[in-house]
């Protein structure tokens, strides 16, 4: 009793400060599926120009926002989980180092691109069975779980993977946006379990919506791809993969996912406080503990904001050419998301 | 001496007349260069008893997706070719593919103890269902394409339309379009 009578009620409460908002269940559905309903209008109607539009305003400090949200899920003291935030940081930066080489060292003239799928396929390889490997690091921290189940999986995927491997690149082009969603949904969990069946609700809408935009332009016409950068986006579409698919559907539904991306990240996270006042570097438990690193996480953020500006600055200048570069290391940001799911699962 | 100059003179000749002989070879047959598939689209076949020439139609949709199909059919055929043809991948895939089915056989021994009747039971309703989709689907697969033309004699001396898929394929060269029409021959009445 005395021990229990030590423990200090306010260090509980404190993640929910950052979690207080004045919208309601009602009000959170109404604003998720009129924003989907409005991205996939807009994609449909004008899906080049979107592209372009939603990649130069959102690009960069979707990326920001994503960045501080991982800080705040950065655990202090890594303790037991040392060897598992090492796997995943080294690969995180092995592999952004790898997939951003392949591209230069064939720009360079010192690759000449050939056996380019091979390369593909060895790069996934290494992102799956690197997955797979946080994963079974992750099932040894929880009691009663065995997750052995991932290594038949990953195996798989692998094989899959050697089969086709620019089909499989293509998937992870359309399916890392939906990851975003599955942090909202990890995330009410914790913080607002009331709203979680609302929002689940509220995904139901999502195949409706892809249902309707794959009715509605499954037999238009190709968009015209005769410039530079639209051609640059039907084929990270997969314009040239799915010959016999409209690229009109394609650039389409990627942009309708990248919106819904970048509104969770920008907007919905935010919007119940997942990532605390953005301006306060002390709602980061790695800045505000007594032997953390607040000057070095502000300069971080700060760091950041001038990236995004400068990505800004890029974009207004040769928009195709930052457009290649930001795809290229942006890669970063996708894998990070793994790790940090994990921990959150 | 005059032995030896002989029969040296008699073996040059032959392996002279080898060389000829060698050189007579003919060339080898050229092999029929094999087309490559790159849409597949219908056909109707039908007679006109007032025409003066035979005339392939084709509608500018079908003309557009052939002219599209063309410009795309550079990048080596399907994927299955593409995969046929790259030993490296279809060793990796293969390699993959047996250990993700021995880890899964490990996984499913390491389980034994704690075995969930529920989950085995799920994992065979899976499997059963794949079995039987698999079944229906071959079941369903249709007739082979050359029953719909095996009427066409028939039909084109009765005036009647047949109707039946057709491939259209990139053949080099400039020769004239080719109708190839898959044709067996029907053993008559009394015929072995």
């Amino acid at each position: 009793m005395e021990r229990a009578e030590k423990i200090n009620i306010g260090v509980w409460r404190e993640p929910r400060v950052g979690t207080r908002t004045h919208v309601n269940a009602r009000a959170f559905a109404a604003i998720l599926i009129g924003s989907a309903c409005v991205s996939a209008a807009l994609a449909t109607w004008l899906p080049l120009q979107v592209s372009i539009v939603s990649v130069f305003l959102f690009a960069g400090p979707h990326n920001w926002f994503e960045a501080r949200y991982f800080l705040t899920r950065l655990p202090a003291r890594f303790g037991r989980s040392r060897n598992f935030f090492m796997v995943a940081f080294s690969g995180i930066g092995l592999l952004t180092l790898a997939y951003i080489l392949l591209p230069a060292l064939y720009y360079a003239n010192i690759w000449s691109g050939a056996n380019w799928p091979n390369a593909i396929a060895g790069w996934n390889t290494l992102m799956i069975l690197w997955i797979g490997a946080l994963v079974l690091m992750r099932g040894r921290q929880k009691a009663n779980r065995d997750w052995f189940w991932v290594l038949p999986v990953a195996f798989a995927l692998c094989a899959l993977n050697w089969l086709a491997p620019e089909l499989f690149s293509l998937a992870i082009v359309y399916v890392h946006p939906l990851v975003a969603l599955w942090f909202l949904d990890r995330h009410l969990r914790r913080t607002k379990p009331e709203w979680l069946k609302t929002y689940r609700r509220c995904l139901a809408v999502l195949p409706l919506l892809l249902a309707g935009i794959l009715w509605q332009l499954s037999r238009t016409p190709s968009l015209a791809d005769d410039n530079g950068l639209f051609w640059r986006i039907t084929q990270h579409a997969g314009a040239d993969l799915l010959p016999n698919i409209s690229s009109h559907l394609l650039v389409s539904t990627h942009v309708f996912l990248e919106m819904l991306h970048y509104g969770v990240w920008i907007a919905a996270l935010p919007l119940i406080g997942a990532t605390g006042a953005i301006w306060r570097v002390k709602s980061i438990p790695i800045a505000s503990h007594s032997r953390g690193f607040p000057k070095l996480i502000g300069v971080f953020l700060i760091c950041g904001l001038v990236a995004v500006a400068a990505l800004w600055f890029g974009f207004s200048a040769n928009y195709t050419l930052t457009r290649d570069v930001y795809f290229a290391v942006a890669m970063a940001h996708v894998l990070a998301e793994a790790p940090f799911l994990l921990r959150m699962i | 001496m005059k032995r030896t100059l002989i029969l040296t003179l008699a073996v040059c000749a032959l392996l002279a007349s080898a060389i000829f002989a060698f050189a007579d070879i003919p060339r080898p047959k050229s092999t029929p260069v094999q087309g490559k598939t790159i849409l597949y689209s219908g056909l109707t076949v039908t007679s006109d008893p007032k025409g003066y020439e035979a005339r392939l139609q084709i509608s500018q949709g079908t003309l557009k997706h052939l002219q599209e199909a063309a410009a795309n059919s550079g990048d080596g055929g399907s994927m299955v070719q593409r995969v046929m043809h790259s030993s490296t991948r279809t060793i990796m895939a293969g390699t993959f593919m047996f250990l993700a089915i021995s880890f899964a056989g490990i996984w499913f021994a390491r389980s034994a103890e704690r075995r969930n009747n529920k989950a085995i039971a799920a994992v065979f309703l899976v499997a059963i269902v794949f079995g039987l989709a698999t079944v229906i689907v071959r079941a369903n697969a249709g007739p082979p394409g050359y029953i719909r033309w095996q009427n066409l004699p028939q039909s084109l001396m009765d005036g009647k339309e047949t109707a039946g898929g057709v491939q259209i394929e990139l053949v080099p060269g400039d020769d004239n379009m080719k109708l190839i029409i898959p044709l067996r021959k029907t053993k008559g009445p009394g015929e072995e």
